[in-house]
């Protein structure tokens, strides 16, 4: 995460952020170039979502704000004021879990993990989006998500198997 | 602090009482830099809740883009080398928050929403709180290597282009998302019946090739004159080798490109970009 990777200074103004995370409101404090991932994680304690390559190359970090896919490790966490965050975190109803991450097991789409909570987070943007969407859709909506692993094959499988469950 | 004006006259004050503040709007180049750990901003002035910088809109002679305006909203416009080009950037997140205005102030040679922009003969709207508004050339922004014409007390509020130009893009990388051009090119016809052409990665700031467009434009643009057009534009770019590509690779990408998008452009219906989208939309 950035705090591992560079110390940050101590004398970086704090801000106050209200916001609603998974349609809980949340108030907290934080340093004024704090990312909205690491504000996710470090300060709100939401580790679901992940960081891996900080640069905008991989997807991994990918939240929705006001249902919009964003990539979470480029954007600040100010800028969510009043806003409504969903995270991996939002989808699940107590052990019910969204149909996504119950296609996701199914097909066997995650091998190491890390890209997942990201990739369910493209994928439901675009099933709210879009609940008519042809293959390319698909293809374009998850092109900016890394599977290190390559498992891209039960990955998409799941995307479909969700989208012929909500669209029959 | 953190700064989030609703309006441009609100925007323009704080960047005037707080010039050292970090100015952003979708944050995505600012929030590389923190980061990597190059970066700690101790002020910040947030442009994207200011609803008229997201406003496209465009009469018959000009398209205005506000400089809120997001790859994504770019990708869906009528423009052809600005839609292609936006959609080449990144995936869907990142178009979601990415801007044409950072894209301009950022001013990498990579940028490709600005090779678009010089390509079609853009110009920006430079506004500050004490001198007010001035228009200054796409072609005269990029004063160096991720320097820009943009003072210290400016925002940058609209782009403009000729409407309804016929453009022509193409991006080289190594995969089909999430690419860093090697080479971009971008090629306009402008509503005048000029020629505009330009590059991205082959020098250090987004560049125009000029002499290539003044053989061009000197015409008739016949298959020999695109040839000449080629051989000149190779000679205006100054690309250097790096880990995507080396300086002969691009020069060689240059030519290419050139080739490929003038050919198209010359042996097209002559419409332009917005009559072929409609008449794709009505297909």
């Amino acid at each position: 995460m950035p705090s591992a990777l560079a110390p940050l200074p101590d004398d970086i103004p704090n801000v106050r952020i209200a916001c609603t995370v998974n349609g809980e409101p949340v108030v907290r404090e934080a340093p004024v170039d704090c990312t909205l991932l690491s504000f996710l994680r470090d300060i709100v304690g939401l580790t679901g979502t992940k960081g891996a390559c900080l640069e905008g190359e991989c997807g991994s970090c990918t939240v929705l704000v006001d249902g919009t896919p964003v990539t979470s490790c480029l954007m600040l966490a100010a800028q969510v004021a009043e806003r409504n965050v969903t995270t991996i975190e939002g989808l699940s109803d107590g052990n019910a879990l969204d149909v996504l991450q119950d296609k996701f097991i199914e097909t066997g789409a995650a091998q190491c993990g890390y890209c997942t909570p990201g990739l369910i987070m493209a994928a439901r943007a675009l099933l709210d989006e879009h609940p008519n969407i042809e293959e390319s859709d698909l293809l374009t909506a998850l092109e900016g998500n890394i599977c290190r692993c390559t498992g891209y094959a039960s990955i998409l499988e799941a995307v479909r198997r969700a989208h012929r469950e909500l669209v029959p | 602090m953190f700064h989030q004006p609703r309006d441009i006259d609100t925007a323009l004050l704080l960047r005037s009482q707080f010039p050292d503040a970090t100015v952003v709007n979708g944050a995505t180049d600012v929030s590389v830099a923190i980061n990597h750990g190059a970066m700690h901003p101790r002020a910040v002035i947030d442009l994207s809740r200011i609803d008229v910088l997201r406003a496209i809109s465009h009469d018959g002679e000009m398209f205005v883009m506000g400089a809120g305006v997001t790859f994504a909203q770019l990708g869906r416009c009528h423009l052809r080398a600005l839609r292609e080009a936006a959609l080449s950037v990144a995936g869907p997140a990142i178009r979601n928050q990415g801007t044409i205005g950072g894209n301009l102030v950022t001013a990498s040679p990579a940028g490709d929403g600005c090779v678009a922009l010089l390509a079609m003969g853009g110009t920006i709207e430079l506004v500050s709180e004490r001198r007010g508004p001035r228009w200054v050339n796409v072609r005269e922004f990029f004063l160096g290597y991720r320097r820009t014409a943009l003072a210290a007390d400016e925002l940058v509020t609209r782009i403009r282009v000729p409407y309804n130009p016929a453009t022509r893009w193409y991006k080289i990388g190594k995969r089909g998302a999430v690419n860093i051009s090697i080479v971009c090119c971008a090629a306009a016809r402008r509503p005048d019946g000029s020629f505009g052409l330009a590059f991205g990665c082959v020098g250090p700031t987004p560049m125009a090739a000029p002499k290539a467009e003044a053989v061009l434009n000197a015409g008739p643009v016949t298959s020999e004159c695109i040839a000449r057009a080629v051989e000149v534009a190779a000679t205006e770019v100054a690309p250097i080798d790096d880990h995507r590509g080396s300086a002969v690779y691009r020069t060689a990408m240059c030519r290419t490109l050139t080739c490929r998008l003038l050919c198209d452009l010359a042996t097209g219906d002559g419409k332009g970009d917005a009559d072929a989208f409609s008449a794709g939309a009505a297909a």
